[in-house]
């Protein structure tokens, strides 16, 4: 009874290492040139996080960021014009949306 | 009102003998201007996934401005307004936050989840207020508790206040007064020429086991449209120009829970008790907005979401009476300049929650409080359903009302009051029409609000044997 003493991975190959190292590979290392852009966009970053921190301006958490400026400039608390400005010009960019604790489970 | 009219007019009163081909005269229906004000109260993108953290916030964040200037007008203007996480023990300061009663009777879900510890689920109760509760102030970053001159009971959750006093040394605030954001400004009323009534009416309770109301609510429809009467009251009828249907037009019993409970299969060909319902509502809306304008606000257990604010109920439900422009199916908090007369209120719930978790008894004096606290429904979202809005709280009110009602109480009250910048402001508790046979008309000219009864024949008001359609 050959068939007694096969495992399950026999038949179903484990397929989450694989995919895993698969995952990592696309990810291209950043280029040298890109250093300093990618030095400005921390520091940005940086700014915003702060901004999220500042608990003057209310919760964060299930609003976008630009939601929680805007509620802020209506009620006259004088948010940073730089914050929207910058939210603007990076609206396409995923990561400066929503807030630093966006990702952390209710 | 219209007794006084009939008996003017001897000659034409109903036990004279019938005018021979006459049609009779036709008295037109006085057309007020009508704008209606409730767009804060609609919703459009329905997302539930944000917390209520943002309407608190968003709460004080309004608030705060208006109280600190009330502070100062009660308590001078160099008066120190502090924020919690500035507070020195044995200052004498005002603190401007969000009340947060502390209730040991209030029912909450992890409660109920705890039964696993063999502990006895908690009893219904009319009331969750108990000696054992404890007041708290929050602002933005903390909170404390309260003790002084501050009424506990009469306090309710969510409501923002500005304190004045002193915090111990054990880390409590004694509380030596207190101020609330009082009346909004009011734009001036014009003055009418004529008399001109708005009736108001709530808690037809359509659907219900109960037939009795049935007839007084015919008797209504057919006193408003002009059916009733002799030729007085019909005149009189016709100064009724706009009908306000405050909420549970239908009846708690519509809301079987059997559909829920019970097995798919065994559900499947009964139909819902609110079917029948609403096609009654449908019916009797189309004998009303044939002749006057009615506004249709859905409330506690009418077929729309549960949450305030309450959306208008779907016009595919009234297949009859919605071809009529007249009919207008409007949200539950529900604001409108009729006439120039601004009227703002809601079908009760807001009124009947703080009822239970304040020792305030009465209807209207829960009314007076909520416009003295500025906010439609403090106790939202705390015990009273709620959409969490992160923006702006839509419950704040910005301009003060000349007429401010809520439905479904007991009984009908009504009281005018005048604020300090000279608002003045008619409070009406519209009564439950299926156990009053009770509705109001508010005079727009005067501001005056009387009752009208239409208890014929119901079995519990054996005392009045004449059908009283007077005041």
């Amino acid at each position: 009874m050959t068939t007694k003493h096969r495992l399950i991975t026999d038949s179903f190959k484990v397929v989450k290492k694989a995919r895993r190292g698969g995952r990592e590979k696309p990810t291209p290392p950043p280029p040298q040139k890109e250093a300093e852009t990618e030095l400005v966009k921390e520091e940005q970053l940086h700014r915003l996080r702060e901004f999220d921190l500042d608990w003057r301006f209310g919760p964060c958490t299930g609003i976008t960021r630009l939601q929680r400026w805007e509620r802020a400039k209506l009620h006259g608390l004088n948010p940073p014009e730089e914050i929207r400005d910058l939210l603007l010009q990076k609206h396409t960019d995923l990561d400066c949306k929503p807030s630093l604790w966006s990702e952390y489970p209710l | 009102m219209f007794s006084d009219l009939s008996s003017q007019k001897e000659g034409s009163s109903l036990l004279s003998r019938p005018a021979s081909d006459d049609p009779g005269p036709v008295f037109e229906r006085t057309q007020p201007a009508y704008s209606p004000c409730s767009d804060r109260y609609r919703v459009g993108e329905r997302s539930f996934s944000r917390q209520y953290a943002h309407i608190y916030a968003a709460r004080l964040m309004q608030m705060r401005p208006l109280l600190s200037g009330r502070a100062q007008q009660k308590w001078g203007s160099n008066v120190l307004i502090r924020k919690l996480c500035d507070l020195q023990t044995g200052e004498q300061c005002c603190v401007v936050g969000t009340l947060f009663k502390r209730m040991d009777l209030q029912p909450s879900i992890l409660k109920e989840i705890s039964e696993e510890h063999n502990l006895l689920p908690q009893p219904e109760r009319a009331r969750y207020i108990s000696e054992t509760d404890e007041l708290i102030l929050e602002d933005e970053l903390q909170r404390i508790k309260l003790e002084g001159k501050i009424d506990r009971d009469k306090c309710v959750t969510g409501s923002i206040v500005a304190i004045y006093g002193i915090e111990r040394n054990d880390g409590k605030f004694t509380v030596e007064d207190f101020c609330v954001a009082d009346l909004p400004l009011q734009t001036a009323r014009p003055t009418l020429s004529s008399d001109r009534f708005v009736l108001l009416a709530s808690g037809l309770g359509l659907g219900s086991t109960n037939a009795d109301s049935m007839l007084g609510l015919q008797l209504l429809v057919d006193m408003v449209t002009g059916q009733l009467g002799d030729q007085g009251e019909q005149s009189g009828a016709s100064t009724i120009s706009r009908v306000l249907l405050a909420g549970n037009l239908l009846s708690q019993n519509t809301q079987d829970k059997d559909a829920s409970t019970k097995a798919k299969y065994l559900t499947k060909k009964t139909q819902a008790g609110s079917v029948e319902a609403i096609r009654l509502l449908d019916e009797m809306l189309l004998q009303l907005v044939a002749s006057v304008p009615v506004d249709v606000m859905p409330g506690q257990y009418d077929p729309t979401n549960y949450t305030l604010p309450q959306q208008p109920l779907h016009r595919c439900m009234f297949p009859l009476s919605s071809v009529y422009p007249t009919l207008q199916l409007v949200s539950n908090p529900y604001q409108a300049n009729i006439d120039g007369v601004r009227f703002l209120g809601t079908s009760g719930q807001n009124v009947s929650d703080i009822q239970r978790y304040s020792s305030m008894d009465r209807h209207l004096e829960i009314l007076e409080e909520t416009l003295r606290l500025r906010h439609l429904a403090p106790t939202a979202p705390d015990t009273l359903g709620c959409f969490p809005f992160y923006q702006n709280d839509p419950f704040i009110l910005e301009e003060c009302p000349h007429v401010y009602f809520s439905g479904s109480a007991p009984t009908f009250e009504s009281k005018l009051i005048k604020g300090a910048d000279g608002q003045d402001v008619l409070l009406v508790t519209v009564p439950e029409f299926s156990s009053t046979q009770t509705a109001c008309l508010v005079n727009l000219r005067t501001l005056e609000c009387e009752p009208i009864s239409f208890s014929a024949f119901s079995a519990d008001e054996d005392e009045e044997n004449e059908m009283n359609i007077s005041h």
